[in-house]
């Protein structure tokens, strides 16, 4: 499962041993298309890695932090420590390679 | 919204072939491209070696593609593609609107343009080929917009209405007819530089401070409009099937090669179709 969150529920994913944060907005349609497919990589990937979706327009703090300019903006972190990033759509393989080689 | 079996994108040899024999074959087909068909079959002075057709224009030739895509009724939707989603169990291809497949076959040619310097370093920070799509993000921020045709016009309009500053700098002969918030700049680009990330535009006469740069081109390169397609040597990679890496799509002609020759892509196309047709009949 995917998990959305905001700013203030934020320092409980900077404990994670690995955080995968879908960086997205309501506006944006390439976003759209990648939740369906970040929910089946949350299923398979799901011990591994907890996932979560942050909206860029009500989490700006968030956004400055980690510098999205683009979205959808995929940020990879290791006990809190940003360790990849990958921009826009990618197919479910895709992903699941970039999340994999990060970890 | 209607669910076709095989969207195809191009409209050169290779996707008109793609559409003649998946129309054979029963297909229900959205062919994308250009009623023109391609500006490089109709430009062409003379063509020898098309079977069939021997010495002709071509214009001819575009010609008598037309006539047999007529022929079997096949139609042309005049719509540029600007990205292909690969969701697993099927396609969702994004116009001006969006269309479903089940399969798509690219034949979208080849890409002359070559990327500036730091384009690729910066890509996905703050350098995108969408203004529309990033434009909310630049609520209060400086945007510079290289536009390749004059159809790019609109996107900077739109980036102006959220944008603070809006440079345009357009890259071709016809008049620029935008309004006076954006800030027309004619002058050619040659780099990006930044840190983190883009940071300014470099012309060959000056320097541009930015949030973000928009490269809006005719041809988006195979690897935009598909992302998560595989590539080698600048060419979408492809086995005898003209199968790429991702299920379901196919590609052929120039995009896939060389020898850019027109026969070439007809056949490919012909072959990306069964290949198609075969991957429908076996889900």
């Amino acid at each position: 499962m995917v998990k959305k969150i905001s700013e203030n529920e934020f320092e409980q994913v900077r404990k994670d041993d690995i955080a995968v944060i879908d960086f997205s907005a309501t506006w944006c349609g390439p976003c759209n298309m990648l939740a369906p497919v970040m929910e089946e990589v949350s299923e398979e990937l799901g011990s591994k890695a907890a996932f979560y979706n942050v909206d860029v327009d009500e989490n700006p703090h968030l956004r400055e932090e980690f510098s999205i300019m683009n979205i959808p903006a995929l940020v990879i972190l290791k006990n809190g420590e940003k360790a990849g990033q990958q921009i826009g759509f990618m197919p479910k393989e895709g992903i699941m390679k970039f999340i994999e080689d990060t970890m | 919204m209607e669910k076709y079996d095989i969207a195809i994108i191009g409209t050169g040899p290779a996707g008109l072939s793609a559409a003649l024999t998946a129309k054979l074959r029963g297909k229900n087909i959205l062919l994308l491209g250009s009623r023109d068909l391609s500006k490089k079959v109709s430009k062409a002075q003379t063509v020898f070696n098309y079977l069939g057709l021997p010495e002709i224009s071509g214009e001819g030739l575009a010609e008598a593609f037309m006539t047999h895509i007529n022929a079997l009724d096949i139609g042309i939707t005049e719509d540029r593609v600007t990205t292909v989603y690969a969701l697993g169990s099927n396609f969702v291809i994004q116009g001006s609107i969006t269309y479903e497949a089940d399969s798509v076959i690219v034949a979208t040619g080849v890409n002359v343009s070559k990327p500036y310097k730091g384009e690729l370093e910066f890509l996905g920070r703050g350098i995108s080929y969408c203004a529309t799509c990033d434009a909310p993000l630049y609520k209060g921020k400086t945007a510079a917009i290289v536009g390749f045709s004059k159809r790019e016009e609109n996107e900077a309009v739109f980036m102006a209405e959220v944008a603070d500053k809006v440079m345009y700098f357009p890259m071709y002969n016809e008049e620029v007819s935008l309004p006076d918030t954006i800030e027309v700049i004619n002058e050619e680009p040659v780099a990006v530089e930044g840190g983190i990330k883009a940071e300014r535009l470099i012309t060959k006469s000056g320097s541009y401070e930015t949030d973000g740069i928009f490269f809006l081109r005719d041809k988006i390169p195979p690897s935009q409009l598909v992302p998560g397609l595989k590539m080698s040597d600048g060419h979408i990679e492809v086995d005898r099937g003209m199968k790429t890496n991702i299920a379901g799509c196919f590609a052929c002609g120039d995009a896939v090669g060389q020898p850019y020759q027109y026969i070439k892509a007809a056949g490919e196309g012909n072959v990306a179709a069964l290949s198609a047709v075969e991957f429908l009949a076996a889900r």
